[in-house]
């Protein structure tokens, strides 16, 4: 799953894989335009449905904690 | 009232006095007191609007809070997944019901109000009504700070609803919330975990907070009136009445300190709200980052009225996008264009947040095309965004700072551009404008009559001098340096030197009124 969702995020951002921070939207790394298109290439790939009070800031704050939510989102699916 | 103002200052200084003196459960009363008379007796507020909204939204969040209790329970109770499938879509149908209904109310309430100021005159010329639009109707008809408690309120029942707070049972609470008197009028847009988080916890007097919530106030009072109030004097002469006789070279100097007078007065108000806040030792958000360092449109939106931008990222934007609407256009999209296919929902989404952010700021045609001017260049550029490092390559760019310095003046101009648009009074006048500064510059004729505007050449050369004051302090921000700390760290005579100095500028050479009162704040209109 993990080398799944990095390849997504070289796809489509590649700073993000990179980054260490804490907060990625805020900081410009990713903007919104990105974080749409790399929500509907998670959704594809895992076959997930990723509702809009997932997509928060901190679930995109670094790329850890995207892998979290998609592994929480698996969880639950 | 005013933020500068002598009756916004006692009842500052009241509040505070008894904001520290009451038990710390109770600092909220004093706060919840100081806004509603801030509302009503300061503003002239006629509250039905305000309270009908925070009904609502109370309603709401209740019910809310409620129905996820009750799926909770629901859901222990079944053992089967697609029972608990079915049980929760049921539970989130029914929710969605009531989130719709709030949304249509409370927007169509702000429409409402937005359009009937607008159309009022209009149905009176046409025999429709005989009722005057008195100073009291249009209170009545158009509430004071509908535009920021409204969206403020949605934002809360989504909140509640995403289960990213826990709904307000106290009414007058989530009241204060909605109506807490530094950003009432103008904002900046709070999020409900955030700053009940910030209400609730207890507060205890410091020197260190006071001060730097009142070195906070002068240097936003500072910004509005030396900076803001000087440049209206210039920029009215020349836009006001629909004259388009200027030449293009005039219009220019009045566009570019438009763009300046337009962030120093509503950065200055936030500058001021978050001085007054932290005085309270209650931290609002930061509304802007020295956007005019920005190297791009999107970066730009990023750092001015940040917490609009973000309301409307993730209260419109992903909502649409994540909508069964949304997911329906992006699957279609990518079956026929399975290259641009994946962009479709960015640039739907995109395009429906800048025409609302346009219709928000405004309710003519020119605030719609301003929108469409920056939702059409957000998109063009954030879908080309991956060919921009081929061309810097085939182009042989460099990324320093003169590069860094190019992008900034692409930003500017870009800004400018849009900033005709609503400065101009119809659009008639906007069009001439852009023709006066393509084809109808006069250069020479611009120099020798840019102060017969409303601005002598000492008071040009003031503006020179305090904006450079002003740039000084943004660098030194931009270099991550926290100016007000190093300020108040300095030798005793230059911290007071520089804070007398300003002062002494603020007193001399701000524009006020017959009673040292203000000009009203820009962004108040929106």
């Amino acid at each position: 799953m993990e080398e799944k969702v990095l390849e997504i995020l070289e796809e489509y951002c590649e700073e993000a894989l990179d980054y260490v921070g804490e907060n990625m939207m805020e900081e410009g790394v990713i903007d919104s335009f990105t974080v749409i298109n790399i929500v509907s290439e998670l959704e594809d790939v895992f076959d997930i449905e990723i509702d809009a009070k997932y997509v928060v800031a901190d679930n995109f704050r670094n790329k850890e904690a995207i892998m979290e939510l998609v592994r929480r989102l698996l969880e639950e699916a | 009232m005013q933020l500068i103002s002598s009756g916004f200052v006692i009842l500052w200084i009241i509040s505070f006095a008894l904001y520290y003196l009451v038990p710390v459960k109770r600092q909220w009363i004093i706060l919840a007191v100081a806004s509603a008379v801030f509302y009503v007796i300061g503003m002239g507020g006629v509250p039905l609007g305000l309270l009908f909204t925070g009904a609502g939204a109370y309603a709401c969040g209740i019910y809310l809070q409620q129905s996820l209790a009750a799926q909770g329970r629901a859901l222990s109770e079944c053992a089967e997944k697609e029972k608990k499938k079915m049980v929760k879509q049921g539970f989130e149908r029914r929710r969605k019901r009531v989130q719709i209904l709030y949304f249509v109310c409370s927007l169509g309430i702000l429409l409402f109000t937005k359009y009937t100021v607008a159309v009022w005159p209009f149905l009176q010329e046409a025999g429709l009504t005989t009722l005057g639009m008195d100073a009291f109707f249009s209170r009545v008809v158009m509430p004071l700070g509908i535009s920021f408690y409204t969206l403020t309120a949605i934002g809360y029942v989504v909140d509640v609803g995403r289960e990213q707070c826990e709904a307000q049972k106290n009414f007058l609470q989530l009241l204060l919330f909605l109506s807490y008197f530094p950003a009432i009028t103008q904002g900046p847009f709070n999020r409900y975990a955030k700053l009940q988080g910030e209400l609730e916890r207890p507060h205890v007097f410091t020197y260190e907070r006071m001060f730097f919530g009142v070195q906070r106030f002068v240097w936003g009072a500072f910004k509005k009136l030396v900076i803001a109030d000087r440049i209206n004097l210039f920029v009215g002469n020349v836009f006001d009445g629909g004259e388009t006789a200027a030449p293009g070279s005039i219009y220019a100097v009045a566009v570019v300190l438009y763009m300046l007078q337009l962030y120093a007065d509503f950065s200055g108000y936030m500058d001021m709200a978050l001085g007054v806040s932290e005085t309270f030792d209650i931290m609002l958000p930061e509304n802007f980052r020295r956007p005019y360092f920005s190297r791009s449109v999107a970066e730009f939106w990023r750092r001015w009225h940040i917490t609009l931008g973000t309301w409307f990222k993730d209260y419109v934007m992903f909502s649409f996008v994540m909508s069964g609407a949304g997911r329906k256009i992006g699957k279609n999209a990518k079956k026929r264009w399975p290259k641009l296919g994946k962009h479709v929902t960015g640039i739907v989404g995109t395009m429906l947040v800048w025409l609302l952010t346009g219709a928000w700021h405004g309710r003519t045609v020119s605030y719609l095309l301003w929108g469409l001017y920056y939702g059409v260049i957000m998109c063009v550029s954030l879908v080309l965004e991956p060919q921009y490092g081929q061309w810097k390559e085939k182009l042989h760019i460099k990324e320093g700072k003169l590069f860094a310095l190019f992008c900034m003046a692409r930003t500017w101009v870009i800004v400018f551009l849009a900033d005709v648009l609503i400065r101009s009074e119809t659009l008639v006048q906007a069009g001439a404008v852009y023709r006066a500064l393509l084809l109808d510059f006069r250069l020479g004729e611009g120099i020798l009559t840019v102060t017969d505007y409303g601005l002598s050449l000492y008071g040009f050369l003031l503006l020179f001098g305090v904006c450079l004051l002003w740039l000084a302090v943004s660098v030194l921000e931009e270099r991550g340096k926290d100016v007000r700390r190093a300020l108040a760290s300095c030798p005793m005579p230059l911290r007071w030197g520089c804070y007398y100095g300003v002062a002494l500028i603020l007193l001399i050479t701000g524009i006020y009124g017959g009673s040292y009162d203000t000009a009203a704040f820009l962004y108040q209109s929106f």
